[in-house]
């Protein structure tokens, strides 16, 4: 019914997708299976036509099609339920149920007609929702669950003969999903088509028929669900070890820089860290589990709402960033367009804003020399290839544009250094050439914390990683237990724990 | 990079906060009760006549202005939008009684068609609403100066003769502002504006969800198109005659109503009712600065420190619910 042809894609540098393939039919429940960065989004944005392949085909009932648009993808009978909820918070409950499909003639809005559909759309999900959910309930101020069905909701309506659930349950409760998946049997008794794309290793196999297993934007393998082991969903997922990368011995030392107890913050559930001079602590687990939260709540850019970070001995009051940044503390952020750069202005600007205070003179005024001279001798430390230090961030690749970001911080001599998603976005021979900047400054006795989307990566670097799940750490893993293969099955594995918690 | 976020926070907050929807009916009962200690007469049918046409004009462009802004836009340009209808009105109609439909006509056809200007370059060509009608409200002045060089004309006697008119008791002008309330409960029932609300909440979202974001966005723009020329008609009737410099103020004047009639600026949040309250709130203000001797030099600068309080006064109410 439906066919994905060895569709690629790449966003810039980073390839997404490098021949994608699998074909589901009607009355399937077809898992998508892969770890972080394997692609199974975008496949879902492609469906949905938000998004469009660079090469390859799609088939829809044995004809090849090309959605430009959502609305194009919705005519095809594709309904897509996203991973970022598309739900709209300042518009009630039945207006977004019927969003884009309302009822109606000649413009005018139909209201007992949509009013008739949302209501029984929402008795459908009563269960589920909850007795104070009606169709004048604001959608902002609903539980992410709540918002979640009614995302589903709004996409049942459209009466998809192929439906998508991207990661829909990754906000419900243990009730929700038994709804949803007796919701998603009865599709299948009508013959529609059902997509499932979830981490969540036992929901894949309570629900789905078979499965394709997605590595790196490759398709693997495609299985019969019915007879496969989890064991071997994992070992698929995570593929043929590699041979050992070149591990370097920890240059750990005994003084203990940071310590973070039951910090608690937006996105961070009491999360607890020691952490010495020159070790490098690995942040593990599926993707927005709260690692990058934490990376900001330390370096005091997000609210402490609980907890304490003891810092040299000393324990902090309330701080923000800026007082962090002279304390010693560093932050490199995973969004390197928005977060990390002034892409416009040139790359010695760039290098010395983080430290410009150090070189002020009598608080103002600037030393030009002064400023070119530490510029110049970060990007030889670095080995950033650029023309000259007056063109603009823009000008440089990916890699080197990471490597202006992780240098500017340098120039202030941090003592901590915490990293977030670093070389997400980064060509191979840049990674390696971060990692080896990371790994001297811990051998010069810097602390750093890193998250990583990429688990080779942790892997690769970390003395130590802990895996974190909902934002608390549900696993630590140290020195030769890291491997991909643990990684990857704790931060499965404990979901699956974590449900089963919830529901008993 | 810390300090953007901060500031870029600041702003969403102050953009997206608005203030409560009962604030600009207070705002309005203590602006008519203050109106009425300075002024002997003001509740004297003549008194409210002239008062509610001092309203119209304002009242029409704070409700165009509001269905933009519902959908995540800004029209800087509805003032010369309504200025440049009025001056086309008044040189079709010629003084003449029997070209008023003609008149009234020519006013909504180039509103909508200076609106359907502003949506297809914000809409089609995706520039920022805020720099594309600044440029476009000076195309547009441009254009009524062309057309009516300096000010005079003659509106037709019908015009001005029905504005002063009272119905049942009632004022013409009074009915005027009940038909624009009126008028938004027929629009709130329609496809486009609930799509214009959904576009508004969060547009990516709302693309998501098949609504057609960039009609939509096209739309709402012409409608206030629309509204502005229907504006330029009520500051006819008003004067008597052409002046193509009225519409001066109007674009800040419309934005303020909003921002006072508990609209987000950000879109997706508030009714244009609360617009057309915020529009007499500030129309009665102006006038009450007047009674009280202010001089008009500096009603600009009151009207500015108006905005701004609003602004501060809903981050503030909202900061209390969080």
């Amino acid at each position: 019914m439906i066919e994905v042809r060895d569709v690629g894609k790449r966003y810039g540098g980073v390839v997404a997708l490098a021949g994608a393939r699998f074909a589901a039919e009607a009355g399937e429940v077809h898992g998508l299976l892969g770890p972080n960065g394997s692609g199974k989004s975008t496949i879902n944005k492609i469906l949905a036509g938000s998004v469009r392949p660079d090469t390859g085909s799609l088939w829809v009932d044995g004809r090849q099609v090309q959605p430009g648009s959502p609305t194009e993808s919705a005519r095809l009978g594709i309904g897509a339920v996203y991973q970022q909820l598309t739900v709209i918070p300042t518009l009630d409950v039945e207006q977004n149920l019927l969003l884009g499909t309302e009822p109606g003639r000649w413009g005018l809005l139909d209201r007992r007609a949509g009013r008739e559909r949302a209501s029984a759309m929402l008795e459908r999900l009563r269960p589920a929702l909850g007795e104070h959910v009606g169709p004048g309930s604001l959608v902002g101020d609903l539980s992410p669950g709540q918002q979640q069905l009614i995302e589903i909701g709004k996409v049942l309506l459209r009466r998809p003969r192929i439906l998508i659930l991207d990661e829909a349950t990754a906000s419900l409760h243990r009730p929700q999903v038994d709804l949803l998946f007796d919701i998603v049997r009865e599709l299948r008794e009508d013959g529609v088509c059902v997509l499932f794309v979830s981490h969540r290793l036992d929901e894949i196999l309570r629900i789905c028929d078979r499965a394709t297993i997605l590595r790196a934007g490759r398709h693997v393998a495609t299985v019969d669900l019915a007879d496969t082991r989890p064991d071997e969903l994992v070992r698929l997922m995570v593929g043929e070890k590699l041979a050992e990368t070149t591990k370097v011995p920890s240059a750990r030392r005994d003084e203990v820089v940071l310590q973070v107890d039951d910090l608690h913050a937006p996105g961070v559930a009491g999360v607890s860290l020691r952490a010495h001079a020159g070790e490098i602590i690995g942040l593990g687990g599926l993707q927005g589990q709260g690692q990058s939260d934490l990376l900001m709540t330390i370096f005091g850019a997000l609210p402490r709402t609980g907890g304490t970070v003891t810092f040299r001995g000393r324990r902090l009051g309330h701080y923000r960033a800026a007082r962090a940044a002279r304390m010693g503390f560093a932050l490199v952020p995973g969004n390197r367009g928005t977060q990390g750069m002034f892409s416009l202005r040139s790359i010695q600007e760039n290098l010395s804003i983080v430290s410009l205070w150090r070189r002020t003179m009598a608080g103002f005024g600037i030393s030009m020399r002064r400023e070119r001279s530490a510029a110049r001798e970060a990007v030889e430390r670095l080995a950033i290839r650029l023309g000259s230090l007056d063109d603009p961030v823009s000008s440089l690749s990916g890699g080197n544009a990471q490597k202006v970001i992780v240098a500017k911080w340098l120039l202030s001599d941090p003592v901590v250094i915490l990293l977030d998603d670093p070389t997400k976005g980064v060509d191979v021979g840049a990674k390696a050439e971060i990692y080896q900047i990371i790994r001297t400054l811990a051998a010069e006795g810097c602390t750093i914390v890193i998250n990583s989307s990429d688990d080779r990566e942790l892997a690769v670097l970390s003395d130590r990683v802990l895996v974190l799940f909902e934002g608390a750490v549900v696993a630590e893993l140290e020195g030769e237990e890291i491997d991909e293969e643990r990684l990857v099955s704790s931060a499965l594995l404990v979901s699956a724990r974590a449900d089963r918690e919830v529901s008993g | 990079m810390t300090v953007r976020t901060d500031a870029g926070d600041a702003l969403r907050r102050l953009t997206t906060t608005h203030l409560p929807s009962w604030m600009p009916w207070l705002l309005l009962l203590v602006a008519v009760a203050l109106s009425a200690t300075l002024r002997d007469n003001f509740f004297s049918q003549y008194s409210i006549s002239s008062t509610f046409a001092t309203f119209v004009p304002l009242v029409l462009v704070a409700v165009g202005q509001a269905i933009v802004i519902i959908g995540g836009g800004l029209d800087l340009s509805i003032g010369a939008v309504a200025a440049l209808s009025s001056v086309v009105a008044i040189t079709v109609m010629g003084g003449d009684d029997g070209r008023v439909l003609l008149g009234v006509l020519a006013a909504l056809a180039t509103g909508m068609a200076c609106g359907a200007v502003n949506g297809l370059i914000v809409a089609g060509l995706r520039l920022q609403p805020l720099i594309t009608t600044f440029a476009t409200a000076s195309v547009f002045g441009g254009v009524t100066l062309w057309v009516l060089p300096t000010p005079g004309g003659r509106v037709p006697g019908m015009i001005t003769g029905t504005f002063r008119l009272a119905i049942v008791g009632i004022p013409v002008t009074v009915w005027l502002v009940l038909l624009v309330a009126a008028a938004w409960f027929l629009l709130k029932r329609t496809r486009l504006m609930r799509h214009i609300y959904a576009m508004g909440g969060d547009p990516a979202a709302a693309y998501a969800s098949l609504v057609p974001v960039r009609r939509s966005q096209a739309l709402s723009y012409v409608l206030a198109g629309a509204f502005a020329g229907l504006a330029g008609l009520a500051i006819l009737a008003n004067s008597g005659s052409g002046d193509p410099f009225i519409g001066g103020a109007m674009a800040l004047d419309s934005v303020a109503a909003v921002v006072i009639g508990g609209i987000a600026l950000r879109g997706g949040i508030g009714s244009p009712l609360g617009a057309i309250g915020g529009a007499m709130v500030l129309s009665l203000a102006s006038s009450i600065l007047f009674f009280v001797g202010v001089p008009s030099t500096y009603r600009p600068l009151a009207e500015g420190l108006v905005v701004i309080a609003a602004l501060a006064l809903s981050a503030l109410s909202d900061r209390r619910k969080t």
